[in-house]
Protein backbone atom coordinates (compact mmCIF):
# COMPACT_ATOMS: atom_id res chain seq x y z
CA UNK A 1 0.00 0.00 0.00
CA UNK A 2 1.19 3.40 -1.11
CA UNK A 3 1.82 6.02 1.85
CA UNK A 4 -0.53 8.08 0.52
CA UNK A 5 -3.80 5.83 0.79
CA UNK A 6 -2.66 5.06 4.60
CA UNK A 7 -4.74 6.26 7.06
CA UNK A 8 -3.61 8.97 9.17
CA UNK A 9 -2.19 8.01 12.81
CA UNK A 10 -3.59 4.55 11.69
CA UNK A 11 -7.27 5.36 12.03
CA UNK A 12 -8.35 8.31 10.35
CA UNK A 13 -9.03 8.60 6.17
CA UNK A 14 -6.54 10.59 4.68
CA UNK A 15 -8.58 12.24 1.98
CA UNK A 16 -11.12 13.72 4.52
CA UNK A 17 -8.58 14.14 7.36
CA UNK A 18 -8.60 17.91 6.99
CA UNK A 19 -12.79 18.32 6.58
CA UNK A 20 -12.49 15.59 9.80
CA UNK A 21 -10.20 18.39 11.78
CA UNK A 22 -11.88 21.39 10.77
CA UNK A 23 -15.56 19.90 11.52
CA UNK A 24 -14.27 19.04 14.70
CA UNK A 25 -12.78 22.71 15.64
CA UNK A 26 -16.54 23.58 14.76
CA UNK A 27 -17.48 20.51 16.57
CA UNK A 28 -15.79 21.83 20.39
CA UNK A 29 -16.71 25.42 19.44
CA UNK A 30 -20.60 24.30 19.83
CA UNK A 31 -20.08 22.36 22.32
CA UNK A 32 -18.22 24.94 24.19
CA UNK A 33 -20.66 27.60 23.65
CA UNK A 34 -23.38 25.05 24.72
CA UNK A 35 -21.65 24.56 28.02
CA UNK A 36 -21.43 27.94 28.84
CA UNK A 37 -24.88 28.48 28.35
CA UNK A 38 -25.59 25.66 30.37
CA UNK A 39 -23.40 27.05 33.47
CA UNK A 40 -26.13 30.45 33.34
CA UNK A 41 -22.61 32.21 31.68
CA UNK A 42 -24.20 35.47 29.29
CA UNK A 43 -24.46 33.96 25.54
CA UNK A 44 -24.82 36.66 22.34
CA UNK A 45 -27.76 37.03 21.17
CA UNK A 46 -28.98 36.61 17.95
CA UNK A 47 -29.69 39.73 15.61
CA UNK A 48 -33.30 40.37 14.26
CA UNK A 49 -34.77 38.24 11.54
CA UNK A 50 -37.20 40.11 9.68
CA UNK A 51 -37.90 37.35 8.05
CA UNK A 52 -38.91 35.02 10.70
CA UNK A 53 -40.55 38.12 12.82
CA UNK A 54 -42.81 38.21 9.78
CA UNK A 55 -44.14 35.02 9.80
CA UNK A 56 -46.93 35.76 12.69
CA UNK A 57 -48.15 39.21 10.57
CA UNK A 58 -48.23 36.68 7.44
CA UNK A 59 -50.70 34.47 9.76
CA UNK A 60 -52.50 37.30 11.23
CA UNK A 61 -53.01 38.55 7.79
CA UNK A 62 -54.48 35.26 6.64
CA UNK A 63 -56.51 34.85 9.33
CA UNK A 64 -58.58 38.81 8.69
CA UNK A 65 -58.68 37.78 5.51
CA UNK A 66 -60.50 34.51 6.33
CA UNK A 67 -57.65 32.72 3.33
CA UNK A 68 -55.27 29.70 4.19
CA UNK A 69 -51.71 29.86 4.63
CA UNK A 70 -49.24 27.68 2.27
CA UNK A 71 -46.37 26.16 3.47
CA UNK A 72 -43.83 24.31 0.97
CA UNK A 73 -41.03 22.48 3.35
CA UNK A 74 -38.92 22.38 0.22
CA UNK A 75 -38.38 20.32 -2.77
CA UNK A 76 -35.49 18.38 -1.13
CA UNK A 77 -35.06 14.96 0.82
CA UNK A 78 -35.68 14.20 4.06
CA UNK A 79 -31.24 14.09 4.02
CA UNK A 80 -31.38 17.68 3.04
CA UNK A 81 -30.43 19.69 5.99
CA UNK A 82 -32.43 22.56 4.88
CA UNK A 83 -35.50 20.28 5.30
CA UNK A 84 -34.83 19.40 9.01
CA UNK A 85 -34.10 22.95 9.31
CA UNK A 86 -37.57 23.65 7.80
CA UNK A 87 -39.72 21.43 10.17
CA UNK A 88 -39.18 23.88 13.30
CA UNK A 89 -40.67 26.77 11.27
CA UNK A 90 -43.54 24.59 9.68
CA UNK A 91 -43.48 23.29 13.66
CA UNK A 92 -43.90 27.41 14.92
CA UNK A 93 -46.41 28.27 11.54
CA UNK A 94 -48.74 25.05 12.17
CA UNK A 95 -49.49 25.84 16.28
CA UNK A 96 -49.85 29.91 15.32
CA UNK A 97 -52.09 28.29 12.53
CA UNK A 98 -53.92 26.39 14.73
CA UNK A 99 -54.30 28.62 17.70
CA UNK A 100 -56.07 31.66 15.43
CA UNK A 101 -58.11 28.35 14.00
CA UNK A 102 -56.84 29.78 9.98
CA UNK A 103 -56.01 26.68 7.26
CA UNK A 104 -52.93 25.65 6.91
CA UNK A 105 -51.57 24.07 3.41
CA UNK A 106 -48.72 22.06 3.36
CA UNK A 107 -47.62 20.25 -0.28
CA UNK A 108 -44.84 18.22 -0.34
CA UNK A 109 -42.93 16.83 -3.25
CA UNK A 110 -40.93 14.22 -1.47
CA UNK A 111 -42.82 11.48 0.50
CA UNK A 112 -40.96 10.90 3.05
CA UNK A 113 -40.46 14.63 4.01
CA UNK A 114 -44.67 14.57 3.36
CA UNK A 115 -45.16 11.62 5.98
CA UNK A 116 -43.03 13.95 8.79
CA UNK A 117 -44.49 17.42 7.75
CA UNK A 118 -47.99 15.45 8.50
CA UNK A 119 -46.89 14.17 11.68
CA UNK A 120 -45.70 17.82 12.90
CA UNK A 121 -48.48 19.29 11.62
CA UNK A 122 -50.57 17.27 13.46
CA UNK A 123 -48.41 16.97 17.18
CA UNK A 124 -48.59 20.97 16.80
CA UNK A 125 -52.05 21.05 16.33
CA UNK A 126 -52.75 18.56 19.56
CA UNK A 127 -50.10 20.92 21.47
CA UNK A 128 -52.41 23.88 20.92
CA UNK A 129 -55.40 22.34 21.99
CA UNK A 130 -57.34 22.13 18.74
CA UNK A 131 -56.37 18.45 17.18
CA UNK A 132 -59.72 18.74 15.49
CA UNK A 133 -58.98 21.51 13.57
CA UNK A 134 -56.43 19.62 12.41
CA UNK A 135 -57.24 18.64 8.54
CA UNK A 136 -55.16 15.95 6.94
CA UNK A 137 -56.18 16.42 2.96
CA UNK A 138 -54.23 20.29 3.51
CA UNK A 139 -51.06 18.08 4.10
CA UNK A 140 -50.69 16.89 0.69
CA UNK A 141 -48.31 14.83 -1.51
CA UNK A 142 -48.14 16.44 -4.91
CA UNK A 143 -46.21 14.46 -7.50
CA UNK A 144 -42.43 13.49 -7.30
CA UNK A 145 -41.57 14.71 -10.48
CA UNK A 146 -40.53 18.52 -9.68
CA UNK A 147 -42.20 20.16 -12.46
CA UNK A 148 -45.88 18.31 -12.06
CA UNK A 149 -45.32 19.43 -8.56
CA UNK A 150 -44.73 23.39 -9.86
CA UNK A 151 -47.84 22.67 -11.64
CA UNK A 152 -49.92 21.14 -9.16
CA UNK A 153 -48.85 24.20 -6.38
CA UNK A 154 -49.62 26.61 -9.13
CA UNK A 155 -53.16 25.13 -10.42
CA UNK A 156 -53.73 24.74 -6.72
CA UNK A 157 -52.67 28.63 -5.53
CA UNK A 158 -55.08 29.69 -8.49
CA UNK A 159 -58.18 27.60 -6.35
CA UNK A 160 -57.36 28.36 -3.23
CA UNK A 161 -55.83 31.70 -3.29
CA UNK A 162 -53.83 31.52 0.16
CA UNK A 163 -53.32 35.05 1.61
CA UNK A 164 -49.68 33.67 2.72
CA UNK A 165 -46.97 31.75 1.19
CA UNK A 166 -43.95 30.63 3.00
CA UNK A 167 -41.32 28.86 1.34
CA UNK A 168 -38.54 27.53 3.63
CA UNK A 169 -36.02 24.37 2.21
CA UNK A 170 -33.81 23.69 -0.78
CA UNK A 171 -35.76 24.61 -4.06
CA UNK A 172 -34.66 24.95 -7.44
CA UNK A 173 -35.99 26.48 -11.12
CA UNK A 174 -39.24 26.15 -9.96
CA UNK A 175 -39.15 28.49 -7.18
CA UNK A 176 -39.54 31.27 -9.41
CA UNK A 177 -43.24 30.14 -11.09
CA UNK A 178 -44.45 29.05 -7.66
CA UNK A 179 -43.04 32.58 -6.41
CA UNK A 180 -44.43 34.43 -9.21
CA UNK A 181 -47.50 32.43 -9.19
CA UNK A 182 -47.97 33.98 -5.59
CA UNK A 183 -47.05 37.56 -6.30
CA UNK A 184 -49.98 37.56 -8.81
CA UNK A 185 -52.77 36.48 -6.33
CA UNK A 186 -51.44 38.67 -4.24
CA UNK A 187 -49.92 36.04 -1.20
CA UNK A 188 -47.16 37.84 1.27
CA UNK A 189 -44.60 35.89 0.62
CA UNK A 190 -41.80 34.70 2.99
CA UNK A 191 -39.07 33.05 1.25
CA UNK A 192 -35.67 30.75 3.04
CA UNK A 193 -33.40 28.77 1.36
CA UNK A 194 -29.77 27.66 1.15
CA UNK A 195 -29.59 26.93 -2.12
CA UNK A 196 -27.14 30.06 -3.61
CA UNK A 197 -29.01 29.60 -6.87
CA UNK A 198 -32.29 30.36 -6.26
CA UNK A 199 -31.54 32.90 -3.37
CA UNK A 200 -31.32 36.30 -6.14
CA UNK A 201 -35.01 35.29 -7.01
CA UNK A 202 -36.53 35.13 -3.22
CA UNK A 203 -34.56 38.40 -2.93
CA UNK A 204 -36.19 40.02 -5.71
CA UNK A 205 -39.79 38.57 -5.66
CA UNK A 206 -40.27 37.75 -1.93
CA UNK A 207 -41.77 40.01 0.75
CA UNK A 208 -38.87 38.75 2.99
CA UNK A 209 -36.19 36.41 2.59
CA UNK A 210 -33.74 34.17 4.46
CA UNK A 211 -30.68 33.64 2.88
CA UNK A 212 -28.12 30.84 3.79
CA UNK A 213 -26.98 30.30 7.06
CA UNK A 214 -29.92 32.35 8.62
CA UNK A 215 -32.52 29.59 7.61
CA UNK A 216 -30.40 27.19 10.16
CA UNK A 217 -30.39 29.80 13.11
CA UNK A 218 -34.37 30.22 13.04
CA UNK A 219 -34.88 27.12 15.34
CA UNK A 220 -32.73 28.59 17.95
CA UNK A 221 -34.27 32.52 17.34
CA UNK A 222 -37.84 30.70 17.40
CA UNK A 223 -36.79 28.78 20.68
CA UNK A 224 -35.00 31.49 22.58
CA UNK A 225 -33.03 29.23 24.64
CA UNK A 226 -29.45 30.06 25.66
CA UNK A 227 -28.16 26.35 24.85
CA UNK A 228 -30.03 26.47 20.83
CA UNK A 229 -28.59 29.83 20.79
CA UNK A 230 -24.72 28.92 21.86
CA UNK A 231 -24.96 26.13 19.12
CA UNK A 232 -25.55 29.54 16.65
CA UNK A 233 -22.85 31.32 18.20
CA UNK A 234 -21.01 28.40 18.06
CA UNK A 235 -21.28 28.26 14.29
CA UNK A 236 -20.05 31.74 14.09
CA UNK A 237 -16.79 31.45 15.79
CA UNK A 238 -16.61 28.41 12.43
CA UNK A 239 -17.18 31.27 10.23
CA UNK A 240 -13.78 33.11 12.08
CA UNK A 241 -11.72 30.06 11.60
CA UNK A 242 -12.58 30.12 8.26
CA UNK A 243 -12.12 33.46 7.75
CA UNK A 244 -8.34 33.01 9.11
CA UNK A 245 -7.57 29.68 6.82
CA UNK A 246 -9.05 32.21 4.10
CA UNK A 247 -6.43 35.05 4.98
CA UNK A 248 -3.80 32.66 5.88
CA UNK A 249 -4.51 31.33 1.71
CA UNK A 250 -4.37 34.56 0.34
CA UNK A 251 -0.98 35.36 2.15
CA UNK A 252 0.87 32.28 1.19
CA UNK A 253 -0.54 32.40 -2.33
CA UNK A 254 0.98 35.95 -2.49
CA UNK A 255 4.28 35.44 -0.56
CA UNK A 256 4.81 31.99 -2.61
CA UNK A 257 3.53 33.52 -5.61
CA UNK A 258 1.43 30.28 -6.39
CA UNK A 259 -1.29 28.26 -5.09
CA UNK A 260 0.87 25.47 -4.31
CA UNK A 261 2.05 25.77 -0.97
CA UNK A 262 1.22 23.29 2.47
CA UNK A 263 -2.23 24.85 2.83
CA UNK A 264 -3.33 23.68 -0.15
CA UNK A 265 -1.53 20.75 0.04
CA UNK A 266 -2.83 20.16 3.48
CA UNK A 267 -6.71 21.14 2.71
CA UNK A 268 -6.30 19.01 -0.55
CA UNK B 1 -40.31 7.12 25.08
CA UNK B 2 -42.40 7.82 22.36
CA UNK B 3 -39.73 10.29 21.32
CA UNK B 4 -36.41 9.06 23.33
CA UNK B 5 -36.33 6.12 20.91
CA UNK B 6 -36.62 7.77 17.80
CA UNK B 7 -34.12 10.31 18.82
CA UNK B 8 -31.59 7.55 20.14
CA UNK B 9 -32.09 6.18 16.86
CA UNK B 10 -31.42 9.23 15.05
CA UNK B 11 -27.70 9.57 16.74
CA UNK B 12 -27.02 6.73 16.91
CA UNK B 13 -27.12 6.81 13.19
CA UNK B 14 -25.35 10.01 12.76
CA UNK B 15 -22.54 8.78 14.65
CA UNK B 16 -22.45 5.66 12.58
CA UNK B 17 -22.57 7.72 9.38
CA UNK B 18 -19.62 10.26 10.75
CA UNK B 19 -17.56 6.71 11.31
CA UNK B 20 -18.24 5.28 8.39
CA UNK B 21 -16.89 8.48 6.41
CA UNK B 22 -13.75 9.77 8.63
CA UNK B 23 -12.32 6.57 10.05
CA UNK B 24 -10.74 4.46 7.80
CA UNK B 25 -12.24 0.78 9.74
CA UNK B 26 -15.66 2.28 8.62
CA UNK B 27 -14.73 2.63 5.61
CA UNK B 28 -13.24 -1.08 4.82
CA UNK B 29 -16.75 -2.05 6.23
CA UNK B 30 -18.42 -0.45 3.38
CA UNK B 31 -21.04 0.43 5.75
CA UNK B 32 -21.96 4.41 3.69
CA UNK B 33 -23.05 1.87 0.42
CA UNK B 34 -24.96 -0.37 3.24
CA UNK B 35 -27.10 2.53 4.49
CA UNK B 36 -27.35 4.65 1.61
CA UNK B 37 -29.25 1.23 0.24
CA UNK B 38 -31.32 1.28 3.02
CA UNK B 39 -32.76 4.52 2.97
CA UNK B 40 -33.53 3.97 -1.06
CA UNK B 41 -35.83 0.92 -0.02
CA UNK B 42 -37.81 3.20 2.84
CA UNK B 43 -37.80 6.50 0.21
CA UNK B 44 -39.19 3.92 -2.60
CA UNK B 45 -41.77 2.42 0.33
CA UNK B 46 -42.74 6.10 0.82
CA UNK B 47 -43.78 6.72 -2.57
CA UNK B 48 -46.50 4.18 -1.60
CA UNK B 49 -47.39 6.44 1.33
CA UNK B 50 -47.73 9.65 -1.00
CA UNK B 51 -49.45 7.47 -3.77
CA UNK B 52 -52.68 6.53 -0.69
CA UNK B 53 -53.00 10.41 -0.15
CA UNK B 54 -53.40 11.45 -3.60
CA UNK B 55 -56.02 8.68 -3.92
CA UNK B 56 -57.84 9.71 -0.64
CA UNK B 57 -57.62 13.47 -1.44
CA UNK B 58 -58.96 12.98 -5.15
CA UNK B 59 -61.21 10.27 -4.45
CA UNK B 60 -63.11 12.58 -2.18
CA UNK B 61 -63.12 15.36 -4.39
CA UNK B 62 -64.69 12.59 -6.94
CA UNK B 63 -67.83 11.63 -4.15
CA UNK B 64 -68.26 14.98 -3.23
CA UNK B 65 -68.19 16.43 -6.44
CA UNK B 66 -66.14 19.43 -5.36
CA UNK B 67 -65.25 22.29 -7.84
CA UNK B 68 -62.81 20.59 -10.50
CA UNK B 69 -63.56 16.97 -9.54
CA UNK B 70 -63.13 16.28 -13.40
CA UNK B 71 -59.34 16.95 -13.22
CA UNK B 72 -59.22 14.26 -10.24
CA UNK B 73 -61.03 11.99 -11.79
CA UNK B 74 -58.29 12.40 -14.81
CA UNK B 75 -55.43 12.22 -12.30
CA UNK B 76 -56.57 8.91 -10.53
CA UNK B 77 -56.95 7.33 -14.21
CA UNK B 78 -53.54 8.78 -15.08
CA UNK B 79 -52.00 7.30 -11.92
CA UNK B 80 -53.77 4.32 -11.88
CA UNK B 81 -54.04 3.48 -15.89
CA UNK B 82 -49.98 4.21 -16.09
CA UNK B 83 -48.94 2.09 -12.53
CA UNK B 84 -51.48 -0.90 -14.38
CA UNK B 85 -49.34 -0.49 -17.88
CA UNK B 86 -45.40 -0.12 -15.98
CA UNK B 87 -46.18 -3.39 -14.39
CA UNK B 88 -47.54 -5.30 -17.49
CA UNK B 89 -45.01 -3.72 -19.61
CA UNK B 90 -41.93 -2.47 -17.54
CA UNK B 91 -41.37 1.19 -17.77
CA UNK B 92 -38.05 0.99 -19.98
CA UNK B 93 -39.72 0.42 -23.25
CA UNK B 94 -43.01 0.39 -25.28
CA UNK B 95 -46.00 2.06 -24.86
CA UNK B 96 -45.05 3.49 -20.68
CA UNK B 97 -41.94 4.52 -22.12
CA UNK B 98 -43.83 6.36 -25.39
CA UNK B 99 -46.20 8.04 -22.89
CA UNK B 100 -43.27 9.32 -20.12
CA UNK B 101 -41.32 10.77 -23.33
CA UNK B 102 -44.74 12.21 -25.44
CA UNK B 103 -46.37 13.55 -22.07
CA UNK B 104 -43.82 14.04 -19.16
CA UNK B 105 -40.86 15.24 -21.09
CA UNK B 106 -42.90 17.94 -23.53
CA UNK B 107 -44.65 19.19 -20.24
CA UNK B 108 -41.46 19.71 -18.16
CA UNK B 109 -39.86 21.10 -20.77
CA UNK B 110 -42.75 23.24 -21.73
CA UNK B 111 -43.59 24.57 -17.23
CA UNK B 112 -39.22 24.85 -17.31
CA UNK B 113 -39.81 27.41 -20.23
CA UNK B 114 -41.79 29.15 -18.57
CA UNK B 115 -39.28 30.18 -16.15
CA UNK B 116 -38.09 33.01 -18.82
CA UNK B 117 -41.19 34.92 -18.80
CA UNK B 118 -41.41 34.77 -14.87
CA UNK B 119 -37.61 36.22 -14.70
CA UNK B 120 -39.24 38.93 -16.84
CA UNK B 121 -41.61 40.10 -14.26
CA UNK B 122 -39.63 39.32 -11.24
CA UNK B 123 -36.47 41.22 -13.08
CA UNK B 124 -39.31 44.75 -13.70
CA UNK B 125 -40.34 44.05 -9.78
CA UNK B 126 -35.71 43.83 -8.78
CA UNK B 127 -34.91 46.24 -10.85
CA UNK B 128 -37.12 49.14 -10.09
CA UNK B 129 -34.44 51.93 -8.81
CA UNK B 130 -35.80 52.69 -5.29
CA UNK B 131 -33.14 52.66 -3.08
CA UNK B 132 -29.13 52.68 -3.60
CA UNK B 133 -28.27 49.14 -3.13
CA UNK B 134 -31.54 48.66 -6.40
CA UNK B 135 -29.75 51.36 -8.17
CA UNK B 136 -26.16 49.34 -7.95
CA UNK B 137 -27.95 45.92 -9.00
CA UNK B 138 -29.72 47.65 -11.76
CA UNK B 139 -26.24 48.61 -12.69
CA UNK B 140 -24.70 45.55 -12.76
CA UNK B 141 -27.64 43.73 -14.54
CA UNK B 142 -27.09 46.04 -17.58
CA UNK B 143 -23.48 45.62 -17.30
CA UNK B 144 -24.26 42.00 -17.33
CA UNK B 145 -26.35 41.71 -20.14
CA UNK B 146 -24.44 43.76 -22.63
CA UNK B 147 -21.45 41.72 -21.56
CA UNK B 148 -23.21 38.13 -22.71
CA UNK B 149 -25.51 39.89 -25.46
CA UNK B 150 -22.93 40.43 -28.57
CA UNK B 151 -24.06 44.48 -28.60
CA UNK B 152 -21.46 44.63 -26.12
CA UNK B 153 -18.59 44.09 -27.29
CA UNK B 154 -19.95 45.74 -30.38
CA UNK B 155 -20.73 49.16 -29.07
CA UNK B 156 -17.58 49.12 -26.43
CA UNK B 157 -14.63 46.19 -27.03
CA UNK B 158 -13.31 44.68 -23.49
CA UNK B 159 -17.02 44.53 -22.08
CA UNK B 160 -17.25 41.52 -22.06
CA UNK B 161 -14.18 41.07 -19.78
CA UNK B 162 -15.72 43.29 -17.66
CA UNK B 163 -18.88 41.28 -17.23
CA UNK B 164 -16.30 38.15 -16.71
CA UNK B 165 -14.54 40.44 -13.78
CA UNK B 166 -18.01 40.96 -12.56
CA UNK B 167 -19.04 37.09 -12.03
CA UNK B 168 -15.31 35.92 -11.70
CA UNK B 169 -14.60 38.30 -8.71
CA UNK B 170 -17.03 39.86 -7.02
CA UNK B 171 -19.84 37.26 -7.45
CA UNK B 172 -17.92 34.61 -6.64
CA UNK B 173 -16.36 35.73 -3.47
CA UNK B 174 -20.27 36.68 -2.23
CA UNK B 175 -21.55 33.66 -3.67
CA UNK B 176 -19.13 31.60 -1.56
CA UNK B 177 -19.25 33.50 1.57
CA UNK B 178 -22.73 32.43 1.89
CA UNK B 179 -21.79 29.12 0.59
CA UNK B 180 -19.64 29.07 3.35
CA UNK B 181 -21.89 30.38 5.93
CA UNK B 182 -24.81 27.93 4.56
CA UNK B 183 -22.58 25.17 5.33
CA UNK B 184 -21.80 26.05 8.70
CA UNK B 185 -25.44 26.04 9.64
CA UNK B 186 -25.96 22.98 7.97
CA UNK B 187 -23.22 21.92 10.41
CA UNK B 188 -24.29 22.80 13.41
CA UNK B 189 -28.25 21.76 12.96
CA UNK B 190 -26.63 18.61 12.31
CA UNK B 191 -24.88 19.27 16.08
CA UNK B 192 -28.16 20.05 17.41
CA UNK B 193 -29.67 16.98 16.28
CA UNK B 194 -27.16 14.66 16.93
CA UNK B 195 -27.47 16.19 21.03
CA UNK B 196 -31.14 15.75 20.71
CA UNK B 197 -31.42 19.81 21.13
CA UNK B 198 -33.45 19.95 17.74
CA UNK B 199 -36.86 17.18 17.48
CA UNK B 200 -38.93 19.39 14.98
CA UNK B 201 -38.70 16.68 12.68
CA UNK B 202 -40.28 14.17 15.25
CA UNK B 203 -43.28 16.03 15.40
CA UNK B 204 -44.68 18.79 18.02
CA UNK B 205 -42.63 22.01 19.43
CA UNK B 206 -39.13 20.72 18.77
CA UNK B 207 -37.80 20.69 22.02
Amino acid sequence: MLVADQPVLGIFARDLFPAFVLAAAVAVAVFFMIQRARSGASIPLIRRLPGIEALEEAIGRSTEMGKPVHYIPGLGDIRDPMTIASFAVLSFVSRLTASYDVRLICTNRNPVVYAIAEEVIRQSYLEAGRPDSFNPDDVRFMSDAQFAYCANVVGMLVRERPAAQILYGNFWAESMIIIEQGALIGSIQIGATAQVHQMPWFVACCDYALLGDEMYAASAYLSKEPVMTGTVVGQDIGKYICFVLILLGVIMSTVVGSNDHFLTRWLQ
Amino acid sequence: MRKQGPMIICTLAGLILIFSRYFQVGRDLGMLTTWDRWFMLSSGMAIGVGAINLTILHAKNVMRRTQYWQSSVILLVCMYGYMALAIHQTTGAGIPLWIFQSFMVTANSTLFSMVVFFIFSAAFRAFRIRSREAALLGLVAIITMFGVAPIGDALIPGWSGLKDWLLDVPNMAGFRGIQIGAYLGAFATAIRILLGLERAHMGGGGR
